[in-house]
């Protein structure tokens, strides 16, 4: 299963990634940090780590 | 509280299809309101496209396009036709930022299997690029946009479905709040895309239900009344292994990458020793799929891409690359066999409602574009022939608006359509999504698969229904994100069953069609159309010859009479 790693340190809460997922996997949690609300819904297009601009984003597929 | 919505053109889906119907029909003069259940630029298939965009250019030869995209099935005048649009669409999408690969200010074309011509318009950032600049250009032309709507249901002028009367928009729900929306609108367009079921399988990248691809737009189609066809050929993404759902060739063949078993050997030998990878698709794909069935193990040897072609790969097909070398590792070191279920919908045909060229479906106020119809069943040419019936549509619907009276969807079928999309929020108890999407995609592994038969598609209908009757109508979900995902798979379960009947109907082999009961391409009996119809609450199946204009003027290419010898061992026919 593909999994959404989000580097809170890089992550700006600036929600681009929230708007674009395909499959709405993504949310921002209490500190403004982007987060996989819904982890099973991710199909590993990378659409949200092609998005952030903050580098913030990487999609594991394998492990 | 629902929301209300008024428009002239209300487009369902934000692929290119949508965004160049929408484009249109505003430059028209309409009011056009674009809905899409994911984000208008990231949904679907567009954003995720192979990094090629097959364009004619003035000078060109019509007769190679012809034969590159011909075919006995095809809609040659069509094809003729929509082939200036294609390099009038290149310019306007380099206007509005497309990045295309370029040499000095001059758009560059490369090779692509099977076409004896240059005719691939690369994009330098891939899909996702080209559809954020396609978004901004549709967006700064005055089109609104709604995001995260799903519609689930078309509204009628008598309120019935099917319709006597005319579409005049459609209610659905928005997948974060759970709002209802209801849009009225003078005429609506479908370009929800093909339908898709990705497979648990291993190896695969996909888990997951679609909630992107479902056929959504084609199941509310059929429900209002319209005509479908091409089901059997177009919904070839139901196979999982099937090399057409094979992202990337458009770029990685010309680019010297090679098919090896897992010996090494270029097995494309047995097949087309003259073209090898530059073979035509049908006869790749066969190959590949034959290879699969011979229990080889095809794979994609990159080792002698050069470092410059392969660098702007990366960049072309960023996410069929990041997908294989997630998986596999770098993909230059030695040959990796080819995994088809990376995210990507390539090599998808048109299926879905019948339409004119002027996207005009057989119901009143219902128009449709793109891979969600009849009208882009091309080999290898999606994006380009998504862009042009989109276009083609948009116009049409444009100018039709002018004369039609603001619609007034009745209040007792709103009510009735709301109701239905909220009961799986109201259950308390019953089915949960994930096993029920499971046991589909469990069924059509083992029932439905790459090589087709009568008695296994009789089973897989038998277990399908039992889902339907049974499981459907109890699946519980506990929130908007949930409820989206139900309507999901509602949707394509019923899109799923007219696919499969019009499998078992159609009887014969072609191109990516594979039947084991009849493994024969028959140009004599099947150069028709399967039509399917929702009446009286049962689907109807007929064939119809096609239309005296659709008329190929070439010949038959030797292809389309290879006698496809699966589940035996002998070698296979070479295309002569």
């Amino acid at each position: 299963m593909p999994r959404v790693e989000v580097n809170e340190q890089a992550c700006t809460g600036c929600g681009v990634c929230v708007d674009t997922c395909p499959t709405d996997v993504l949310r921002l949690d209490p500190q403004e940090k982007a987060f996989a609300a819904y982890p099973a819904d991710c199909q590993g297009c990378f659409v949200c780590q092609w998005d952030c601009a903050y580098g913030a984003i990487r999609v594991v597929v394998n492990g | 509280m629902a929301v209300r919505l008024e428009t002239d053109v209300l487009v369902i889906g934000g692929g290119i299809a949508g965004a160049f119907a929408a484009y249109r029909a505003r430059e028209a003069g309409a009011r056009v309101l674009l809905v899409d259940r994911s984000y208008f630029g990231r949904s679907g298939c567009s954003a995720l496209a192979s990094g090629v965009y097959p364009a004619y250019m003035p000078g060109d030869d019509k007769d190679a396009w012809m034969r590159a995209f011909g075919g006995p099935l095809v809609n040659q005048p069509l094809v003729a036709k929509s082939l200036p649009v294609m390099h009038e669409h290149v310019l306007l999408m380099d206007r509005w930022g497309v990045n295309w690969v370029k040499e000095g200010r001059k758009i560059v074309r490369m090779g692509a299997p099977g076409r004896s011509f240059a005719n691939g318009v690369w994009m330098a950032e891939g899909g996702p690029q080209m559809m954020m600049a396609v978004r901004s250009g549709v967006v700064g032309s005055g089109v609104e946009v709604l995001n995260r709507v799903a519609l689930t249901e078309l509204l009628t002028s008598d309120g019935r479905l099917p319709t006597a009367g005319r579409v005049v928009g459609a209610a659905g729900f928005h997948t974060r709040t759970g709002e209802i929306h209801e849009i009225a609108a003078k005429a609506t367009v479908v370009c929800t895309g093909p339908y898709k079921f990705p497979y648990p399988w291993p190896g695969s990248t996909l888990g997951y239900m679609p909630i992107d691809l479902s056929g959504d737009g084609i199941a509310m189609m059929m429900r209002a009344g319209a005509e479908l066809s091409r089901l059997e050929l177009g919904g070839i993404n139901l196979n999982p292994d099937n090399a057409l759902s094979a992202p990337g060739l458009e770029s990685l063949m010309p680019s010297g990458a090679k098919w090896v078993d897992q010996d090494g050997r270029r097995f494309l030998e047995d097949y087309d020793p003259k073209r090898m990878e530059m073979t035509q698709r049908a006869l790749l794909y066969f190959a590949i799929a034959h290879q699969k069935e011979l229990g080889r193990v095809p794979s994609m040897d990159l080792r002698e891409v050069s470092p410059e072609r392969m660098q702007l790969i990366r960049r072309v097909i960023p996410i069929v690359v990041n997908n294989q070398e997630a998986m596999v590792g770098d993909l230059t070191e030695k040959p990796v066999p080819y995994t088809y279920q990376v995210a990507g919908t390539s090599g998808i045909f048109g299926a879905g409602a019948r339409v004119t060229e002027r996207g005009e479906t057989t119901v009143p106020g219902l128009y449709a574009a793109g891979t969600c119809t009849d009208m882009t069943y091309l080999p290898g040419g999606n994006l380009p022939f998504c862009s042009v019936t989109g276009d083609w549509t948009g116009r049409a619907v444009g100018a039709a608006v002018e004369s039609v009276e603001p619609p007034q969807p009745p209040a007792q079928q709103v009510e009735r359509v709301t109701a239905q999309i909220l009961e799986p929020l109201q259950r308390r108890d019953g089915v949960a999504f994930e096993p029920v999407h499971r046991r589909l995609g469990e069924m059509l592994m083992e029932k439905v698969g790459l090589v087709l038969h009568a008695d296994r598609l009789d089973a897989a209908l038998a277990e399908l229904r039992d889902i339907r009757e049974h499981e459907v109508p109890l699946l519980v979900a506990h929130n908007p994100h949930e409820l989206a995902k139900v309507w999901g798979l509602t949707q394509y379960l019923q899109v799923l069953e007219a696919t499969l009947r019009a499998y078992r109907y159609r009887t014969e082999s072609r191109v990516a069609f594979i039947r084991e009961d009849y493994p024969v391409i028959d140009n004599v009996n099947w150069v028709k159309m399967v039509v399917v119809k929702q009446q009286n609450g049962a689907l109807r199946l007929w064939d119809e010859p096609l239309p005296e204009s659709w008329h190929d003027p070439h010949p038959v290419r030797p292809t389309q009479n290879l006698h496809l010898v699966f589940r035996n061992q002998e070698a296979p026919h070479a295309a002569r």
